[in-house]
């Protein structure tokens, strides 16, 4: 049967000569306009209310951090570089930061310590009843945020936390304009969000087009476009025959199988990335249908021990991404990862098939709720391993739903996810605590998919507290192996973020899926 | 007269309230749109913040009585998503459908009626047969797969055209052709059955019998009287338009009403969507009173009649 993508394929195949004409970059005055092509745009623009994949990736066109990531000498973007903050240090449970002078909001306002420590206040992000409630995700321990001078303020935390800084790159340290904010409330500051970023948001009309005007009194000098305007295509043969035609200068998420068509196109480039994300199911580990045979550890075992993961990866996505065969034991944890770490539960069908015997599985049809098209390969990937399980006696049934609500749904035995790595740069503390602790919805929503052990909990309570690198790296493999004794999921690949663009431009992406279209991350020529 | 409309206008109060209680029954009880806002991750606390400013935490009956006098008086209420009034997301929205449906109903009519009317006049002959075979492709072709064709064809291979978007008069083509098409292939049937019926009429022989030209008679003659069955099919296929325009503006990012539905309905945007529901409920009550004014107007006898 003929696909959409099929009949793509056949008329692509005619040929096309591409028509884009490069731009000359003459001089300020003449700075062309870039148009990417998205496929989304978040509701919201407001830094915390706004969190999602497609709002992160335009973020930092027109907010600043106080501390960024340096992914430009660093892979990893392990190195943390001054930017709002210019320098910060710890004193106890104290951090105290000193800010960059002279920095310009896009509405003509000095940006001082009052709107750092307003954007990491308690009214905004952690206290009872915050303008941005997922900000106490962010700031657990948060004790006292204060202006302690025009350009100095001071973080005070309930126990001493070296990693503030490193929290600091993520969405939470994006600086909010106090007066403008407290004007115009959240919902009305996510349309039409102010920063003091390299661009300036002149239109946003969410379900359509955000239109970013260069903001030449930025702090790092002026942008090298005039206007970026992120335009909405739904459909991926609009953003294809608009990159190859010129319409557009930029287009995201290809599909994995239209990537060697689009390669086939002159002037144009594809890049791919591997992103801080990890694609994965969760077992559902509660006796909740209350005849769940996964309750029973061995049964988890046998699933993951059944599956050739490592084949898989390569058959979907070839060489562009990895199976991590040691939960959480991943490449951008820096110091934390050990490559010659073996896995707990390897590919082993002869012992699946044995323990599923031992669990006294009778063959009941296991449901797996999947989200549709969530993730590239996502739903390819569950046929194979479906046809794994089944030669060891596993029944598993796909159930593909429209949304996550719907997956939500109770009754189901496996649920897909996926788990970000990089809350805080180099550290595993977000994947193993803070989405499997206590207090993740993993463990507390209605749908939640299992009861941390007393022992994971004890394990976690040390691994927070560990500032020194050697205990807390023992304590992260403590807390880790107690994961992998339970087993309450597994992870399947790192996610692999794709963009193409016309290929007289010089542009870097980024492992956390910004689209950075100034400094060293963007060259025109 | 009086009781005729009258009963109309009654049918049509009660066909909009029956719309608006079905929406709100389908749309909470469907799913939670707590969760396609705030995202997978959402806190409790945040849920439950949501709902409360909301009152999504209010009983389903109390949420529905508030629902039916604001929709009573007018108020569409305020996006979820983005914190907006209603009403002035859909005013941004609805000149792009109008304007979108307009150019593909007057393609649809330019193409449809004059092919229709040509494979009656030819009836049985190749031309006939070529124009009939074309109608059957053009409503028998889903909307989604004549715009990515169109697209692969013109934008991407060609390169005549832009893929998506408005700004230009040519940003219309691809898009308007598209949701035409449909449209179109059935007019041309339509009219060239209705055609062939007034052919073989009397009337028509008795004309022709009095030296009556032929493109006259044609015109004046059969069009009128082969009139009633091809407005009834413009009427109803308002219906086919705005599910049409659906799937045309999401494959062309044409910025319309039915783009907005897709997005307030993946996304749970309730107000919206309740208030999409009325609004293309309302068109269809509308273009079917017109059609039965122009019945009418077309057809003296029906006039009578009531």
């Amino acid at each position: 049967m003929f696909t959409r993508r099929d009949i793509g394929k056949l008329v692509i195949g005619a040929g096309a000569v591409s028509l884009a004409t490069p731009f000359k970059l003459a001089s300020a005055q003449d700075r062309p306009t870039l148009t990417i092509a998205v496929d989304n745009l978040w509701q919201n623009m407001a830094t915390i209310n706004g969190i999602s994949t497609t709002s992160r990736r335009i973020f930092p066109n027109f907010y600043d951090g106080l501390v960024d990531r340096d992914y430009i000498n660093d892979e990893n973007g392990l190195i943390l570089a001054p930017k709002l903050a210019t320098s910060w240090e710890q004193n106890g449970n104290v951090w105290s930061f000193e800010l960059r002078q002279g920095v310009l909001f896009h509405d003509g306002t000095e940006m001082t310590a009052e709107d750092a420590a307003f954007t990491l206040s308690a009214d905004r992000l952690w206290g009872p009843k915050p303008f941005e409630p997922r900000g106490k995700t962010f700031t657990d321990g948060f004790k006292r945020v204060e202006a302690t001078g025009k350009y100095t303020f001071e973080i005070e935390t309930e126990r001493p936390d070296p990693y503030i800084p490193g929290k600091l790159t993520g969405y939470m340290g994006l600086v909010v304009p106090k007066k403008y904010y407290l004007e115009k409330g959240v919902d009305g500051f996510g349309q039409a969000p102010v920063g003091t970023g390299p661009y300036k948001v002149t239109t946003f009309r969410s379900g359509e087009v955000m239109v970013l005007d260069a903001f030449d009194d930025y702090w790092d000098g002026a942008p090298p476009a005039k206007q970026v305007i992120w335009k909405i295509v739904p459909e991926f043969s609009g953003r294809m025959a608009g990159l190859v035609s010129g319409e557009f200068d930029f287009i995201v998420n290809i599909p994995t199988d239209q990537e060697a068509t689009l390669e086939g196109y002159d002037k144009v480039k594809l890049i791919r990335a591997t992103a801080s994300n990890y694609p994965a199911f969760a077992f559902n580990t509660r006796p909740d249908p209350e005849d769940n045979p996964l309750v029973d550890a061995n049964l988890r075992y046998a699933m993951v021990q059944a599956i050739d993961m490592d084949t898989i990866v390569q058959a979907l996505f070839g060489e562009a991404t990895f199976h991590p065969a040691v939960p959480f034991n991943f490449p951008e944890y820096g110091r934390f990862y050990d490559p010659a770490l073996k896995p707990l539960l390897p590919y082993d069908p002869v012992k699946a098939k044995e323990l599923v015997q031992k669990s006294g599985y009778d063959g009941r049809p296991l449901r797996w709720h999947i989200t549709r098209q969530f993730y590239p390969n996502y739903e390819a990937a569950a046929e194979i391993m479906i046809e794994q399980w089944r030669e060891v006696g596993i029944n598993v049934q796909a159930i593909v739903l429209d949304n996550f609500e719907l997956v939500y749904r109770r009754p189901f035995h496996l649920m897909n996810m996926s788990m970000s790595t990089d809350f805080i740069p180099g550290d595993p503390y977000q994947p193993l605590w803070l989405d499997w602790g206590p207090t993740a919805s993993r463990s507390t929503a209605s749908w939640k998919t299992w009861d941390p052990t007393e022992k994971f909990i004890e394990l976690g309570n040390i691994f927070e507290r560990q500032t020194e690198f050697e205990a807390r790296k023992k304590a992260y493999q403590d807390l880790s192996a107690e994961w992998q004794r339970v087993t309450p999921g597994y992870y399947m690949w790192k996610s692999v973020y794709n963009w193409a663009h016309r290929d007289d431009i010089e542009w870097k992406p980024r492992a956390d899926g910004e689209m950075r279209m100034f400094g060293d991350y963007l060259k025109l020529s | 007269m009086t009781r005729f409309w009258l009963v109309k206008i009654v049918r049509t109060l009660l066909t909009l309230w029956f719309v608006l209680t079905f929406a709100f029954i389908v749309l909470r009880t469907s799913g939670d749109p707590v969760v396609a806002l705030l995202g997978a991750d959402a806190r409790p606390d945040e849920v439950a913040q949501f709902r409360s400013q909301w009152g999504l935490d209010r009983p389903l009956y109390e949420q529905y009585a508030r629902y039916i006098a604001q929709m009573a008086t007018g108020q569409f209420g305020i996006s979820y998503r983005d914190g907006r009034q209603v009403i002035d997301i859909i005013a941004e929205r609805v000149p792009w459908t109008l304007l979108l449906g307009l150019v593909a109903y007057l393609i649809a009519a330019l193409v449809g009626i004059p092919a229709g009317i040509l494979a009656a006049l030819k009836r049985g002959s190749t031309l006939d047969r070529l124009i009939m075979t074309f109608a059957v492709f053009g409503f028998a072709l889903p909307n989604f797969f004549l715009g990515i064709l169109m697209i692969l064809l013109f934008s991407l291979t060609l390169q005549w055209l832009p893929s998506s978007g408005t700004g230009t008069i040519w940003h219309f083509l691809m898009p308007a052709i598209t949701l035409g098409t449909f449209t179109a292939g059935t007019l041309a049937r339509f009219t060239r059955s209705a055609m062939l019926e007034v052919l073989d009429r009397l009337y028509m022989r008795a004309a022709a019998a009095k030296g009556v030209p032929h493109w006259k008679r044609i015109l004046l003659h059969a069009l009128p009287n082969a009139a009633i069955p091809i407005v009834t099919i413009i009427g109803l296929n308002l219906g086919q338009l705005i599910a049409g325009a659906i799937v045309v503006e999401t494959v062309f990012a044409w910025p319309g009403v039915g783009r907005l539905l897709v997005t307030a309905v993946s996304s749970r945007d309730l107000a919206v969507v309740q208030a999409l529901v009325l609004v293309i409920a309302a068109t269809m009550v509308v273009a079917n009173l017109l059609v039965d004014l122009l019945y009418g107007l077309l057809d003296p006898r029906i006039r009578v009649a009531r």
